[in-house]
């Protein structure tokens, strides 16, 4: 079923990113043809989604340019995307709760009414209508967006894209949060779709999706374009493949570590707020364990609720044998630490000095009398600054002033003043520059080799094999393996973390 | 758009509220006692409606009982010092407006949280409404006004007229227009609004600057009930319109209002407000009342909100 | 005088410290020159009386702000606290039983604004805005629009009274700003009290017990619009409904002026002792020249306006 010899609808030449330091995408080119559902597929920070934004106009390339149909076209807005049809199906965040269906739908282009300045109703709930038959969605217009369901939002997120005429629709995992049902009434409308000739770029992680869905695939890595194939033409290894295999950078060697020690902590079965499903695993003295896993498969929510910052709704979490209550003050005085995803938000006060970000945590066992010493409380942190060699002017400098990696290390070093033992880290080396990142790897296994333990989630599985000594994996709120050392490959990572066969 | 789920609520309160008080407070139930209650009501409808739309956005204005105040001030003492009402009302409504226009910019373009902004200006109209009232005359500015509180049209009091054009105005502005579309955007989904390409911060500001009118246009009848302006005559009113209109089912949050609710919570406070007079309740006494009320819809609200939002 | 001040190696909350003061000598030198009653030892002894009252109630919203919260309830706190005092002095003739009743009415006000906050998760301006009413209304309903007066000299020496030469408000304020200076900046509540305010999710998962220290600011803050109470009613040797009014405005135009963020995480109780002077030498300044008191709402609020203003546009300098 592929236009092969047509000319695309849209295409993406040469595109090429850069974000400060970082080549998001280096040459990548992209053709969309009507009627096929073109499948995206790469890690996580491939330059998938960076290259999506360049589609519908939200990031500017650096480099390269778009056609239409063949021929070049300028590009510079989302507006000037939306003119050429591009539409991006969102989850949530275009929608307003308490307006309805059909509002949501016309938002901003509601018809207008013979008498000036009112909206008419009548043919804004009927056009309404039209596109959601179009769509088979049986819901009256008239309902509040509030109260639908996550596939039927993203429904109406096709309907208003259609509404638009739209020509190119982007779709990011969407059946990530769909049932079964949902997932079959969605395919059917793409189906209808391609009928109708509409161009499709299709972000997955689901191999079965990719084979019954799409005409066209397309593998990125690393910001570069690796193979673009027919469908019908590749095999479920060989994109498996393709998407992992790369030179790594070996400069960090893990070295010999010490025999691991007693089982200090440990998740039984549990559930949280977070979503995440009948959870367990252990994590022992002096060893670095991985939690890998896609975006969105819970690996964050394990560690919020490790630390109490998610509530339990079920199991428990033991450390050294002890039921921790559920609060970080709690875990932190067991000897907890979390280096959250977001260190500006969430493990910092910008807006506080070195000296400050570093003392937080450790308040209460530095200072176990409640009373705070300046001077004693600026040594501890001269000496943590250059313990971690932290490129400060020293502990009065203002936080937000340091770089990525930098901060990072403020992060960290707060947990070491506490005297932690149990490292929980979050994707402890996104957005830090290479020179970095070998420091922090080598600082987490001096802690290791010091005894203490280490939870460490990263989306770089290049990275979970280097540094880890086993691993476990995450699909969807649930742990769908665990790797040991030997096992421990990027591709049996990445096996484990998607939908395969 | 209507928020179906919390109506019955307030007006179960407020047959609650009728069946009790006619049954214990002398002189409650009859046609001249409710003919009173509806007209005070009015005033604080007139507070209220755009109050809806402005709690709606997720936002507060604190200084419209000092606003009216000083509108009352600035109709009389414009009437009396030229001679002419006609230019008094013009003034009023004016004034009123600039207020609203204040707020809107103080929020919208300096992005001040609302409570701030109106805390502000609140203690500025307040300080014009003394400044300009001292050492003037601020009454018996005259028949023509007074008809407005006192007078009838075809068997309507003016004022319910007022009132009843007000809602009217106000359910066609949210139900039928953009502005409307806008302003429940503002409070439920602000990205969804700048991605639709529409003007945030011009709705925004317009919510607060219809506001300011409104207050202008009650400040009409009140100067006409008082015979005059007053500097402190509706010192709190504020409060009365947000109370009645959190009680009338309008969330704080997310954009989720209903006028409906905000007529009935208005007259719900009405109500409350007449009966507790007619049983010789003192009015501090009363205020603590409403207040009572305002924060137990507030703990439901509170307590009510946090299971829901997207379903997810 | 930026570059002064940084040759002399001052932390930015030094400096900005140093620029108030300044402003404060200019408004003050101003003022001598244009009143030559400004600087008589009657008018400055009454400003820094004022001005003291002013600090103490602001300076339990300085720590509830620090917090990133709000208080907008302790001007009609002062009010109830000050009549229940009245009250429960003229019952006993115990100047000690007043003060208690004041002080625990406070606190307990500080208290349910603080559970309301932190257990029921209403909005800090709503919470106290409602309270603001309730207490007002029940303030107003308590007193019956009568006036109690008339209190034991050893009471009103709280407030009226001299030692040293200097009015006793004055030891008061020295003495509250010591200790909540030295609470704030020497103990490890008052590091978790600004953290929580500078960034409350990241002090929340650096383990800071964030509910809590909302908890204990507000009641804080409620205790000393108790103490307040007690200073005003002293110096007034009267209690009626309506007292204090004017305060809330006031204690707020102080904690702002002294350039605490209404953001949180960054202001010192210094600061706004030297935004109450500010406030109070403008008020007087006004007083001294004749300006109608009627103007004193409206100067209040536009330097409420501008002082935030302010910080809102160097926050966004500052890319915050």
């Amino acid at each position: 079923m592929s236009h092969g010899d047509q000319a695309p609808l849209l295409s993406l030449k040469g595109i090429t990113k850069r974000f400060t330091g970082v080549l998001a995408l280096d040459q990548v080119s992209i053709d969309l043809h009507g009627g096929e559902v073109h499948m995206l597929m790469g890690e996580n920070g491939a330059g998938k989604s960076t290259l999506m934004k360049v589609l519908c106009g939200a990031y500017k390339p650096d480099e390269g340019h778009f056609e239409s149909h063949g021929q070049p076209v300028q590009v510079h807005s989302t507006a000037d995307a939306q003119r050429l049809g591009v539409a991006v199906i969102f989850q949530e965040y275009s929608l307003v709760p308490h307006l309805s269906i059909a509002h949501n739908i016309f938002l901003g282009r509601e018809p207008r009414h013979r008498v000036p300045g009112l909206i008419d109703h009548g043919r804004m709930h009927r056009e309404a209508r039209t596109v959601l038959d179009r769509l088979g969605l049986d819901i009256d217009t008239q309902r509040e967006v509030d109260g639908l369901g996550v596939a039927q939002q993203q429904m109406i997120e096709i309907a208003k894209a259609l509404s638009q005429n739209a020509r190119i629709l982007v779709l990011d995992e969407p059946t990530a949060a769909l049932s079964e049902r949902e997932t079959e009434r969605l395919f059917a409308v793409i189906a209808d779709l391609k009928r109708d000739g509409v161009a499709m770029a299709y972000i997955s992680h689901r191999m079965a999706e990719v084979f019954s869905l799409g005409d066209r695939v397309t593998v990125l890595r690393d910001g570069k374009h690796v193979a673009t194939m027919l469908a019908g033409e590749a095999t479920a290894d060989e994109l498996v493949t393709l998407m992992v295999g790369r030179k790594v950078d070996m400069s960090y060697h893990r070295g010999e570590r010490p025999a691991r020690g007693p089982c200090v902590l440990e998740l039984r079965g549990a559930n949280s707020t977070g979503g995440i499903r009948d959870v367990s695993l252990k994590v022992h003295a002096g060893e670095i364990v991985g939690l890998a896993g896609l975006v969105g498969s819970g690996r964050t929510e394990v560690a919020r609720a490790i630390f109490g910052a998610d509530a339990l709704t079920a199991g428990e979490v033991l450390v050294n044998g002890e039921r921790l209550k559920g609060r970080p003050t709690d875990s932190r005085s067991k000897g907890l630490g979390l280096i959250p995803e977001s260190r500006k938000q969430q493990g910092l006060a910008l807006a506080r000095t070195v000296g400050d970000n570093l003392l937080i945590s450790g308040l209460r066992k530095l200072f176990a009398s409640g009373l705070y010493r300046p001077r004693k409380a600026l040594a501890h942190a001269s000496s943590m600054i250059s313990t971690m060699r932290i490129a400060t002017r020293g502990p009065r400098q203002l936080s937000r002033n340091l770089s990525g990696g930098n901060q990072q290390k403020i992060v960290i070093g707060k947990w070491l003043l506490a005297g932690t033992r149990i490292y929980l880290f979050d994707e402890p080396t996104r957005g830090i520059d290479v020179g970095a990142k070998e420091e922090i790897f080598r600082l987490i296994d001096k802690l290791v080799n010091e005894g203490c333990a280490v939870l460490m989630i990263s989306s770089e599985l290049g990275e979970v094999v280097r540094v880890c000594d086993r691993a476990y994996v995450m699909k969807e709120k649930r742990v769908a393996g665990e790797v040991s050392r030997a096992d421990l490959s990027e591709s049996n990572l990445l096996r484990l973390a998607m939908h395969h066969g | 758009m209507g928020s179906l789920q919390r109506l019955p609520g307030v007006a179960w309160l407020l047959l609650a509220l009728l069946l009790g008080l006619s049954a214990i407070a002398p002189g409650f139930a009859s046609a001249a006692n409710a003919l009173n209650v509806a007209q005070q009501a009015t005033l604080l409808l007139l507070l209220a409606l755009p109050m809806t739309l402005i709690i709606m956005t997720e936002g507060l204005d604190l200084s419209m009982g000092a606003s009216l105040s000083l509108c009352t001030v600035v109709l009389a003492v414009t009437s009396l010092g030229s001679g002419s009402l006609a230019l008094g009302i013009a003034a009023a409504l004016l004034a009123g407006v600039l207020i609203g226009l204040l707020n809107g910019v103080l929020i919208a373009w300096l992005d001040l949280p609302p409570f701030v902004a109106t805390l502000g200006t609140l203690g500025v109209a307040q300080g014009l409404a003394l400044v300009l009232a001292e050492g003037r005359s601020t009454s018996g500015v005259g028949d023509g006004l007074a008809t407005l509180w006192n007078g009838a049209v075809a068997g309507l009091p003016v004022p319910l007229l007022f009132a009843v054009v007000a809602w009217a105005v106000f359910h066609v502005l949210l139900h039928h227009t953009r502005f409307g579309v806008a302003v429940v955007a503002l409070g439920g989904n602000r990205e969804a609004l700048k991605l639709a390409g529409m003007n945030e911060r011009g709705s925004l500001v317009a919510v607060y600057a219809l506001g300011g009118l409104f207050v202008g246009l009650a400040a009409l009848l009140l100067g006409s009930r008082l015979g005059g302006g007053h500097p402190t005559a509706a010192i709190g009113m504020e409060f009365d319109a947000i109370a009645a209109v959190a009680v009338g089912g309008t969330l704080f949050e997310r954009g989720k209002g209903s006028l409906g609710g905000t007529v009935l919570g208005v007259l719900a406070v009405g109500v409350m407000r007449n009966g507790l007079n007619l049983l010789s309740m003192p009015s501090s006494l009363q205020v603590a009342a409403v207040g009572a009320v305002v924060i137990a819809a507030l703990v439901l609200d509170s307590l009510r909100g946090q299971h829901r939002g997207f379903a997810s | 005088m930026s570059t002064l001040a940084q040759k002399i190696h001052l932390a930015p909350e030094q400096r900005s410290l140093l620029l108030r003061l300044v402003v404060l000598l200019l408004i003050g030198t101003g003022l001598a020159l244009v009143s030559s009653a400004f600087l008589g030892a009657n008018n400055l002894l009454n400003l820094l009386r004022q001005a003291s009252l002013v600090f103490l109630l602001a300076s339990g919203l300085t720590l509830v702000i620090l917090c990133g919260g709000l208080d907008l309830s302790i001007g009609a706190n002062v009010a109830m606290s000050a009549c229940l005092a009245a009250t429960v002095m003229k019952a006993t003739g115990s100047p000690l039983a007043g003060c208690a009743a004041g002080l625990a009415s406070g606190l307990l006000v500080g208290g349910v604004n603080g559970l309301l906050v932190t257990r029921v998760r209403v909005p800090p301006f709503i919470a106290t805005y409602g309270t603001l009413w309730i207490l007002h209304g029940l303030t107003y309903w308590f007193m019956a629009g009568d006036t109690i007066h008339g209190f034991p000299p050893a009471f009103r020496f709280l407030g009226s009274g001299y030692w040293l030469g200097v009015p006793v408000p004055v030891f008061l304020m020295i003495g509250v700003l010591a200790l909540g200076t030295l609470f704030l900046q020497y103990t490890t509540m008052g590091q978790e009290i600004y953290a929580t305010g500078s960034n409350t999710e990241a002090a929340a998962l650096s383990g800071v017990p964030v509910l809590n220290r909302r908890l204990l600011v507000y009641m804080l803050s409620g205790g000393m619009a108790g103490l307040a109470s007690l200073v005003f009613l002293a110096r007034l040797n009267s209690a009626e409904g309506d007292m204090g009014e004017a305060l809330t405005l006031q204690a707020v135009g102080a904690v702002l002026i002294g350039g605490t963020s209404l953001f949180g995480g960054t202001g010192t109780l210094a600061g706004t002792l030297v935004g109450a002077l500010v406030l109070t030498v403008v008020l007087n300044g006004m007083n001294l020249l004749a300006i109608s008191a009627n103007w004193q709402p409206l100067i209040t609020g536009v330097i409420v306006i501008v002082s935030v203003a302010a910080d809102a546009l160097s926050r966004r300098r500052s890319g915050d």
